[in-house]
């Protein structure tokens, strides 16, 4: 058995353990590279930049606790940028699956290290079954889809909904999705109502949403870990995404070779049946 | 009847919210509508009641019966029921209850479902790394430019593989952004979403006018 053969019929768990040494090895040895920042994370941080201090934001915590990965580091940054201008945030999620929870950890994690207060600076509205419904219908009256907050307390008691009735009075959107959510927020949100929308989407995503950047649908795009990392570096705040950059290198690099090394493999395993050796 | 009322609701429903799309403000129309989207969130509501109850006695049925993997049946309750009991009573009665931070239900989902389902997401890596070195392979010239492109991209999304692909005369990494993930990317996303529109588009006007019973059950 030659070599090639051997490594075409390599036990999974070998590969397995190389993932796992790739996932470990950068929190124990940091080797920082620069990371390159994308136009479309440069819009997004600018639109946000842009904004007035102390304006109406929404900050959408569309994902799943699968991707909190990719979509928390985000999350976080984006919060960072908000209070430190002072933006008061409204929070809610299309996920039944833990994004009220998600966004009412975050946000009040967030919220603490700025001293904002709960009511005043920002509200969790929680969820609301039916996305289609909730988003459209938000268009109308926010408290009509969402007549308590996250915990139950009605939001005539909460000082900031006073002055946030619609999507009239919110400056920014900020969707933070690893699913379709992100679409009706376009078809819906943006469309209709003319919100400003920017995104922040797990990678997988993030090429389906090039297309709503280039129209002019999302003010900017911030794609996985890596948009995370770029925030960060524009907020100048380097903080999970950047350190996980280095992890999710060294991964991305094995794979590559694990490609490169499959297919040297093939070919050469290929050329040796073409004449005939056996 | 058992037909015909879901299809007149239906076609009330659908043909009501198409039309309120042209009409803004407190017009009979626009009305009807935002009475519709609060009657969607409730009967959600009621769905995700459902949803529950079913879980509960499917699960439940099994570990009767002791049916294959009961015991695993009993683990799936003991989840539904210690999350969601707590959660639902008033936080009035004790501080553990409720969904606020350092609830019973805060304290299962921080540092239960988040780190499990994370985990789950996280061996997908794994087995990518693994099809990757198994059936990646360069045996046609599509397979060969998807598999140059896909490297490519790989390289220019992580800060090493930049570096690397800077040593390169040229911004290769701005040359990617432009014409790999703004231009074919784009178009081929762009085909996707509008096929997707379409057919989203005839499949609602197949239901409004019930030419479409699937969701009855009917053929």
């Amino acid at each position: 058995m030659t070599f090639w053969e051997r490594m075409d019929k390599i036990d999974r768990r070998w590969i397995y353990l190389a993932v796992g040494v790739a996932g470990v090895l950068p929190f124990l040895f940091p080797t920082p590279f620069p990371i390159g920042v994308t136009p479309e994370a440069r819009s997004l941080y600018d639109a946000v930049e842009a904004l007035p201090d102390g304006s109406n934001v929404m900050v959408v915590y569309d994902y799943y606790p699968s991707t909190i990965a990719e979509c928390e580091p985000i999350a976080i940054a984006a919060l960072h940028h908000l209070f430190r201008k002072n933006c008061k945030v409204i929070t809610l999620s299309n996920i039944p699956y833990g994004g009220p929870t998600m966004a009412e950890n975050v946000t009040r994690m967030m919220a603490d290290q700025y001293g904002k207060v709960y009511g005043v600076d920002f509200v969790n509205l929680g969820y609301k079954y039916g996305y289609v419904a909730v988003l459209s219908g938000m268009g109308q009256s926010i408290e009509s889809i969402f007549p308590t907050d996250h915990t139950g307390t009605p939001l005539a008691q909460l000082p900031l909904m006073d002055s946030v009735k619609n999507y009239s009075d919110v400056a920014f959107i900020f969707e933070i999705a690893d699913n379709a959510t992100a679409d009706y927020w376009v078809s819906i949100v943006n469309a209709q109502y003319g919100v400003p929308i920017g995104c922040g989407g797990t990678a997988v995503m993030a090429p389906k949403f090039y297309a709503y950047v280039a129209s002019g649908q999302f003010v900017g795009l911030l794609g996985g870990m890596r948009g995370a990392a770029e925030y960060e570096i524009l907020i100048d705040r380097e903080a999970d995404g950047v350190v996980g950059m280095q992890a999710q290198s060294l991964v991305h690099l094995l794979i590559i070779a694990l490609v490169i090394l499959g297919n040297l493999g093939f070919f050469l395993s290929r050329g040796r049946m073409k004449r005939g050796v056996a | 009847m058992r037909t015909t009322v879901p299809i007149v609701t239906a076609f009330i429903a659908g043909f009501v919210l198409v039309v309120a799309f042209f009409f803004r403000g407190s017009t009979l129309i626009g009305s009807l509508r935002d009475e519709f989207t609060a009657w969607i969130t409730i009967i959600g509501g009621f769905t995700l009641a459902l949803g529950v109850a079913s879980i509960i006695r499917v699960n439940w049925t099994a570990v009767a019966r002791r049916k294959r993997d009961w015991p695993y049946k009993i683990l799936t309750l003991v989840a539904v029921l210690g999350m969601g009991i707590p959660s639902v009573l008033p936080v009035s009665w004790s501080s553990l209850l409720g969904n606020t931070p350092g609830s019973i239900y805060d304290w299962l989902f921080e540092y239960m479902q988040k780190p499990m389902m994370a985990t789950m997401f996280a061996t997908l890596a794994f087995y990518i790394a693994s099809a990757a070195y198994r059936a990646f392979r360069a045996r046609s010239p599509e397979a060969t430019l998807l598999l140059v492109t896909a490297t490519l991209v790989m390289l220019w999304r992580v800060p090493m593989g930049e570096a690397f692909l800077n040593l390169f005369p040229g911004d290769v990494p701005e040359w990617l952004n432009t014409y790999v993930m703004g231009g074919a990317n784009m178009a081929v996303q762009r085909g996707i979403i509008i096929g997707a529109a379409l057919g989203a588009a005839s499949m609602s006007l197949r239901l409004i006018l019930g030419i479409e019973r699937m969701y009855m059950g009917k053929g």
